[in-house]
């Protein structure tokens, strides 16, 4: 091409591109940024390139390596167009059939579209994707349009617009005018108005003035700057040259790391056509103005993203910041007034030029005007680079536009700004991300590298991991950010390996606060906030790996064994008890199990399974059946095993336990293992508490927890039936009558009320969930509804609602106030309950039960919305105005929860209490005010699970034990292996072929509703084992470390 | 290890350079780029070519990541530790290829058939956990398709 010699001749030049285009021509865009490449797009582009060469050529198509298109989780991505047409995931195997069908003839490929991760609707145009929708793609609009390589395609669709119109007719202080009205603030994450900074430069004086681009892009997690300079490079190239006209700079530079080699190649390519077009070096396009560019590769540092330190590493000299004043603008490159800004920022300037600063300043907010590039990354769907205006929600950018959180799982937390930014908890979630507004809350926008956390992410471990990055970038001058760095590194490193205190918690914040205030530069300034952030908003987690020495995400590796033991309430060791399954060792399976836990077959079908949640096989397709195994284990003990010998009595001390529910029982079970002779008085005439009471028949049958409850017996724990504890035989009775310690667990029998106008005891069809569940177990006559409205949602309400439909309701409803999400009963019951016709609404509230004759003729509800989140972070309902209405029906069941019963304590009880009626225990001894009284499991925290309930029966039964031998110091409870380490397996997984679980075999819904029969059939041997190999077998690797005692910190 | 350095090949990488000081990193950079590392005996011609003391240079090179005084393996094996790598398992793959390897973080083999080091972001975020050898990306990783990769190494 040949050089253009004035600005007329721009013009000219562009109009004639755009009148050389075949607007027939189809265009196959293939996105060839580097995230794409990884995934295989150079042989997709080839492959086309093969196809659309060969004969036949009637079409007119061809392909176009393209720059990044930001939905990097569905690389390989090809957009076809003028028609829009966009597809993801294609292979070079896709291609042949993707010529032949779609560019041939118009034909959809299905398997290519996009398919949300919810809902499976897919989309075929582009603009329509849920991704790209809430996007506002300004800076990123020629992204997958054009080829980066060719400054024509940048020229035809507009690029060097502004630049030409700036040499034609402004003043150089109209340029500065025009970034100052814009508001247009740092990209980079300072945030310093651009405006200013040029403005600064252009009143300087001196012979020499220069302009810097800044593409260092340090920030782990971050490619934002990367994306436009090897997507659109002439946009940032066009912004460079415009600064340095409006501020009388003649020599500029591009800072760009050395190891971004593909933004190396683009740059270098673009800044050479930029000479060749006299756009750039000497007489730009006749003007008589000389300005260039040079490339510097920076060599490694992420400090050298500061200004200062940018220069200092251009000028050949370790890349160290200095203090400022004097500022870049008056002393920079050289000692000569400077220009350093980012890319991002650069690339903003000619949409200023073009659109008017007025238009510009339209988009985001009032403080940040403009677009953000955010790099969206981490546990999220839809993993990528998007362009959004400012002061759209952390939210809408996690849920909207990333499509939340993968398998379902919780959002912890959003960490933006990388190494200077601050967690952001899910609570925060709805704070615009903005230059100011999270600032706040102790984080900062930054470059916009926003990594998505879940349940399973340790914070402790991410503030640790920040710190050891930014103690190992720190360039070292300043005493606060070398030393206060590496101390708050070993600090973290200690709690991560559970040898943390709490006053290191103090020392953290010391420290970071003292660093912050101190520093020389932004590196230091910044560097605590993350681990100030996380002790914000995350304390507990670090007080859990301190005191009690848990990992509650299942992270840390010196606490963890394996992440289902550790998450586990009672700490089964269920890699061992899994791997003696697979290997046919039954017998060794269930000892394993009964270390931990009295009720293997109860939990085996009840459990709500918090170890399948941080299962690692989870990551590779779909969680190990461990409740399932377990359940298999269990039934295979009871079926083959013969009756157990009871365990030897060794001590002298006598314990007492009120309540054979799982508390009760396993707390004597573990007693009595221990050597002690335990009794236990239970109310009722028969023993499980709600296991026996609630719990309906076709989730646990009766003659599986007497199989249970008869085990416990039979290893020599009494049980005294219809013996309650009341005011004629008081705990001070127990004492006198020789127990040395009584473990109170009562459980919490007593219903809630809904505490609306109508609900009055005794009228007909008004039936508690409780009452309904025990009436039926018990086989009473139920007098059963027809329309059957069930208030409540959690396991007591859907369990009512599914044993209502078994007793001949016609039409059963379970009316919940909060919505869908926050629902406590199990995902999987909750569409077992679906699947057997049981209807749920979601968001309504009882208002008033109507009656006729002392019988129920329906229910009044209002609807509900849901606010603000309240301090718990919980979004609080409240009633909509005008939007009550009624249903009819004959059976109205509240079950809103159920509360400890304490009216068998005498009045003058010297117990103390908590706020809320329970009784007051020390969290980790359980021992109430007065030493020899212990309480657990409902009756002290209320309904819960019966893990949790098993777990506490164990910790009261050591705590019991330490109580006798006079054990003072804190009771920690850690994980621990059974005594013998099964074989690792003898074939590893092929982790590439994915194998998803065996499926437990179940009664058809229809089957289901017309008995109580147990619905769940059990695993067969071979499914069992087969379930069984799937397990990693995670705790191997954390044996040989612990053996090897090896450092495994990064 | 323990390799001469061509001192005359040197001499002609250094003749394309103007002797100023800034441009003394693009200098390092092309002494590397010729020889895989830069040799500690490089040190004193650069100087002197540049009129700048030794300490310097040697400060200059220390500072600087990129830079490496040691020869480098065939297969220089890259794990991320970015921010998202980390959250999506980044760990295994560090703790894999040290295995594999039996190599620390910076180390080279005997055999030079590997170097192992770990990098703050590779910008593959999409494909986390990542690792690039020589200049292949490798995403999605567990702990069986590292081992594939890596056995199959030269």
């Amino acid at each position: 091409m040949d050089r253009l010699n004035s600005v007329a001749d721009l013009t000219r030049y562009r109009l004639a591109l755009q009148r050389r285009r075949d607007p027939n021509m189809t265009e196959i865009a293939v996105c060839s940024d580097t995230g794409c490449q990884a995934w295989g797009a150079d042989e997709v582009a080839s492959r086309f390139e093969a196809e659309l060469g060969g004969e036949g050529t009637n079409r007119k198509a061809r392909v176009k390596r393209v720059g990044c298109m930001g939905l990097c989780e569905r690389g390989p991505l090809v957009a076809i167009r003028p028609h829009g047409i966009f597809y993801q995931r294609v292979s070079a195997e896709d291609v042949p059939e993707v010529v032949s069908e779609t560019i041939d003839r118009y034909n959809i490929l299905g398997r290519l579209l996009y398919a949300d991760p919810d809902s499976e609707k897919r989309f075929v145009y582009e603009p329509e994707i849920p991704f790209f929708a809430q996007q506002k793609r300004l800076l990123l609009s020629l992204n997958g349009l054009i080829d980066p390589l060719s400054i024509e395609e940048a020229i035809v669709h507009g690029g060097y617009t502004a630049l030409e119109e700036v040499l034609a007719s402004w003043e150089p202080a109209r340029v500065v005018d025009a970034i100052e009205r814009s508001g247009l603030r740092g990209r980079g994450g300072g945030g310093f108005p651009a405006g200013t900074k040029w403005r600064l430069t252009l009143l300087a004086e001196g012979p020499r003035k220069f302009v810097i681009c800044n593409a260092a892009e340090g920030d782990p997690g971050a490619f934002m700057d990367r994306a436009v300079l090897q997507g659109n490079p002439h946009s940032v190239i066009e912004g460079v040259i415009i600064a340095a006209y409006a501020v009388g700079a003649t020599e500029g530079y591009i800072y760009l790391r050395a190891d971004y080699p593909l933004a190396i190649q683009r740059i270098t390519t673009a800044l050479d056509q930029a000479r060749d077009l006299g756009l750039l070096g000497e007489n730009i396009l006749g003007t008589g103005i000389d300005f260039d560019i040079r490339l510097f590769q920076g060599a490694g540092a992420f400090v050298c993203g500061e200004e200062t330190a940018q220069i200092a590493a251009i000028e050949g000299r370790r890349g160290m910041p200095r203090p400022r004043p004097p500022y870049p603008e008056h002393s920079g490159l050289f000692g000569c007034p400077t220009v350093v800004n980012n890319v991002e920022t650069f690339a903003n300037v000619p949409h200023i030029i073009v659109m008017g600063p007025d238009v510009y300043s339209l988009i985001g907010t009032e403080g940040s005007t403009g677009t953000k590039i955010l790099a969206l990354t981490g546990k999220v769907n839809n993993s990528g680079l998007v362009e959004v205006p400012m002061g759209i929600t952390l939210r809408q950018v996690v849920f909207d536009i990333g499509r939340g959180i993968p398998r379902d799982r919780k959002c912890k937390a959003v960490q933006i700004g990388g190494p200077s930014g601050g967690c952001i908890p899910e609570k925060l979630l709805d704070l615009p991300i903005d230059f100011d507004s999270l600032r706040a809350v102790g984080s900062m926008m930054g470059s916009g590298a926003m990594v998505v956390m879940d349940e399973n992410t340790c914070m402790v471990e991410v503030a640790r991991y920040f710190l050891s990055f930014t103690a190992d970038e720190s360039c070292g001058q300043c005493a606060p950010c070398r030393i206060g760095s590496k101390q708050m590194l070993e600090i973290l490193t200690k709690i991560t390996r559970g040898l943390g205190t709490l006053k290191d918690l103090e020392r953290l914040e010391r420290i970071g606060h003292l660093v912050q205030r101190t520093s020389l530069c932004g590196l230091g300034q910044t560097c605590p906030n993350p681990v100030l952030s996380a002790l914000t908003y995350f304390r507990d987690e670090f007080e859990a790996h301190i005191v009690r020495k848990r990992c509650p995400a299942g992270v840390c590796e010196a606490l963890v064994l394996s992440p289902c033991q550790h998450t586990c309430p009672a700490g089964i060791d269920v890699p061992s008890y899994v791997a003696f399954l697979s290997q046919g060792d039954y017998e060794k399976a269930i000892d394993v199990i009964r270390e931990r836990n009295p009720f293997p077959a109860v939990c085996g079908r009840i459990c709500h399974h918090p170890c399948e949640g941080k299962c690692r096989r989870g990551e590779v397709d779909e969680p190990v059946s461990i409740r399932y195994l377990k359940r298999f284990a269990a039934d295979w003990a009871y079926a083959n095993q013969a009756p157990p010998e009871p365990f030897p009595v060794t001590r002298k001390q006598r314990v007492t336990v009120v309540g054979a529910g799982p508390a009760g029982l396993s707390c004597a079970y573990f007693l009595a293992k221990m050597g002690y002779k335990t009794t236990v008085f239970e109310a009722l005439s028969h023993g499980g508490g709600m296991l026996d009471v609630a719990l309906p028949e076709f989730r646990l049958p009766k003659d599986v927890l007497r199989k249970e409850i008869d085990y416990i017996q039979a290893k020599g724990v009494e049980i005294l039936y219809d013996s309650p504890i009341n005011q004629y035989h008081t705990l001070e009775d127990l004492r006198a009558e020789g127990f040395d310690a009584v473990f109170v667990a009562a459980g919490a029998h007593r219903s809630q009320e809904l505490r609306i106008p109508g609900e009055q005891e005794g009228i007909e069809g008004l039936s508690y969930g409780l009452h309904l569940l025990r009436d039926v177990k018990a086989g009473e006559h139920v007098r059963m509804g027809n329309r059957v409205l069930i208030i409540g949602g959690g396991n007591t309400a859907v369990d009512a609602a599914r044993s209502a439909l078994r007793r001949g309701a016609r039409h059963v409803t379970v009316m919940y106030r909060r919505s869908r999400e926050e629902m406590p009963v199990s995902p999987y019951e909750f569409h077992q309950a679906q699947e057997e016709g049981i209807e749920f609404q979601f968001l309504v509230s009882p208002t008033r039960i109507e009656r006729t004759n002392g019988k129920v003729t329906g229910v009044r509800f209002i609807r509900m919305s849901l606010g603000e989140p309240d301090e718990s972070g919980r979004r609080k309902p409240f009633p909509v105005e005008g939007s009550d209405f009624f249903l009819e029906a004959d059976m109205v069941v509240p079950a809103v929860g159920q509360a400890p019963d304490l009216s068998f304590l005498p009045a003058d009880s010297q117990l103390e209490r908590v706020k809320w009626g329970a009784l007051k225990v020390d969290p980790d001894t359980l021992c109430t005010n007065i030493p020899w009284i212990f309480a657990g499991g409902d009756f002290v925290t209320g309904p819960s699970m019966v893990i949790y309930a098993i777990a506490t029966g164990r910790r009261a039964a050591l705590s019991i034990d330490r109580y006798f031998r006079g054990a003072k110091d804190p009771l920690i409870i850690t994980d621990e292996k059974y005594h013998f380490i099964p074989e690792p397996p003898s074939r590893p997984e092929d982790l590439d072929q994915p194998r998803p679980r065996v499926e437990m075999p179940s009664l058809r819904p229809a089957e289901r509703v017309s008995s109580f029969c147990e619905l769940e059939t059990g695993f067969t041997e071979d499914q069992a084992r087969i379930e069984a190999s799937r397990c990693l077998r995670c705790d191997l690797e954390r044996m040989k470390e612990i053996e090897s005692r090896s450092d495994t910190d990064l | 290890m323990g390799q001469e350095l061509d001192l005359e090949l040197l001499g002609e990488i250094l003749k394309q350079f103007q002797p100023v000081r800034e441009n003394l990193i693009p200098v390092l950079q092309a002494v590397q780029e010729q020889f895989g590392y830069l040799h500690p005996d490089a040190v004193g011609p650069v100087a002197k070519f540049m009129k700048i003391f030794p300490s310097e240079v040697a400060g200059v090179i220390s500072f600087y990541s990129q830079f490496t005084t040691t020869p480098r393996g065939k297969n220089v094996i890259r794990v991320c530790r970015g921010t998202a790598c980390h959250v999506r398992g980044g760990r295994t793959v560090y703790q894999t290829v040290r295995k594999f390897t039996q190599l620390e973080d910076g180390a080279t083999s005997e055999d030079m058939r590997f170097t192992f080091e770990t990098v703050a972001c590779l910008g593959a975020c999409a494909l986390s956990p990542v690792m690039v050898i020589n200049k292949a990306y490798y995403g999605k990783l567990n702990a069986g398709r590292i081992e594939a990769v890596l056995k199959n190494l030269p």
